[in-house]
């Protein structure tokens, strides 16, 4: 069984994909997703979030972090479907806290406010609703927070 | 990794540049919308200083008036905003002038009314009720701001400063300070701090201002300044101006003439200042006997 650790707290391997891999730790609630490569397709972006929905189902995960510092490469469809499908799917789930860990590159967070900003144009601001979303700079300060 | 996914990300990156960039236009066009705004906003607060800088400016007293009894009188005021707290009051008597500076709490536009509140308000009871006498002209004056804009619930209006009366007659100056910052520089020197009382003017409507007299002879000078002259940052060490600076300045001079003076210390202080922003209203005045 592989795990990770942090703040002393051990996260076990859940899935493992070809661009991705989720663990969780049970006591804390909590599941990290890591973006493995620079890019994920949006099948397997798709894929590792529905993982997330049977671990929050399966654990009532309360805290979900994804660490994207990997990724270089903001893909609109796949956060689209993040807001527009994923998100009102798992809403009244149980998951209170999406905290996301950005690569530290300006032109990459602006990227994610001009893809927000594009999502919002087409939904409204109202998509933000239900789950509380919080920029981190680690996995440790995500932790840090909920204990 | 196959080819593809280096293909679908490639494409992924083309879209992300092109929305990007379509969202920087559009947030620099919504930037320059909201600098255009800006811009007349600020257009229109500024015309509204200057001209109410140039009402306040033409209350200020004739300092011609103070050369009739003196060797030479001058004064600068340079109000943080253009308009501000800080003024000189000159107003012949029957028998000679009255003459001071004040400062008013704060500074730009509330500092500014509150300066020609008070300017008008001695004024008044120099005319109607033939007041020359500084410790009661202080007294009525900080009775009447205590009144009108200090109470139990608020407290918005202070001045601080120092008003002499000069009687040609008796070849006397009496005066009376309220905090006020000001020195009498011998003509062999040495100076002379000037007595004071403790309080500021619309603090407390019971304060008794003293009365004080000052012995001169001719040669002497006499500077009054606001604290934002000497509480001014800048210098090498970014340190105030300080009033040992001033007095630096006045004793290494000895035979420059209050005019001439007043145009020194302004470049002092424009030296020192530099590109600091000024901190305060700053005014001063001199007197030579």
């Amino acid at each position: 069984m592989t795990t990770l650790s942090f703040n002393n707290y051990d996260f076990t391997l859940e899935s493992k994909g070809p661009f991705s891999s989720l663990y969780f730790n049970e006591k804390l609630k909590m599941a990290i997703c890591f973006a493995d490569e620079e890019y994920i397709p949006i099948d397997n972006f798709k894929e590792m979030f529905l993982h997330v929905s049977v671990l929050i189902e399966k654990f009532e995960i309360k805290h979900l972090v994804f660490d994207k510092r990997k990724l270089r490469t903001f893909h609109q469809p796949s956060m689209e479907w993040y807001f527009a499908v994923w998100k009102p799917a798992i809403k009244n789930k149980g998951l209170v806290n999406h905290y996301k860990i950005l690569p530290k590159l300006d032109w990459f967070e602006k990227a994610v406010e001009a893809g927000k900003y594009e999502i919002f144009q087409k939904f409204s601001k109202e998509i933000l609703n239900g789950i509380r979303i919080t920029y981190v700079n680690s996995i440790e300060e995500a932790v840090e927070n909920i204990i | 990794m196959e080819t593809s996914y280096f293909k679908e990300q490639l494409q992924a990156k083309e879209d992300m540049l092109a929305q990007t960039t379509r969202f920087l236009v559009q947030t620099q066009h919504k930037l320059e919308e909201k600098n255009k705004e800006l811009v007349l906003a600020n257009k229109d607060i500024f015309d509204s200083i200057n001209f109410a800088a140039l009402i306040q400016n033409s209350l200020l007293p004739d300092i011609d008036i103070l050369k009739i009894f003196f060797k030479d009188a001058s004064f600068k005021i340079m109000q943080q905003i253009g308009i501000g707290g800080d003024t000189v009051f000159i107003k012949n008597t029957n028998n000679g002038v009255v003459f001071g500076l004040l400062d008013s709490t704060g500074h730009g536009v509330p500092a500014a009314m509150l300066s020609i509140s008070g300017t008008l308000l001695l004024k008044e009871l120099m005319t109607s009720m033939e007041i020359d006498n500084p410790q009661t002209l202080f007294n009525l004056l900080n009775y009447q701001l205590h009144k009108t804009f200090n109470n139990s619930s608020s407290s918005i209006a202070h001045k601080e400063g120092v008003i002499f009366s000069f009687s040609s007659s008796q070849n006397k100056l009496i005066y009376s300070s309220a905090k006020g910052k000001a020195l009498l520089l011998h003509k062999t020197g040495e100076f002379e701090e000037l007595a004071n009382t403790k309080k500021s003017l619309g603090d407390d409507a019971n304060t008794e201002f003293e009365l004080f007299d000052m012995k001169v002879t001719s040669g002497d000078k006499l500077i009054m300044y606001s604290d934002g002259l000497t509480d001014q940052f800048g210098g090498e060490k970014n340190k105030k101006f300080s009033r040992d600076r001033l007095k630096k300045i006045l004793s290494t001079r000895p035979g420059t003439n209050a005019g001439e003076m007043v145009k020194i210390i302004e470049e002092e202080f424009t030296i020192w200042k530099s590109t600091n922003a000024q901190t305060d209203d700053v005014s001063f005045m001199i007197i030579e006997f």
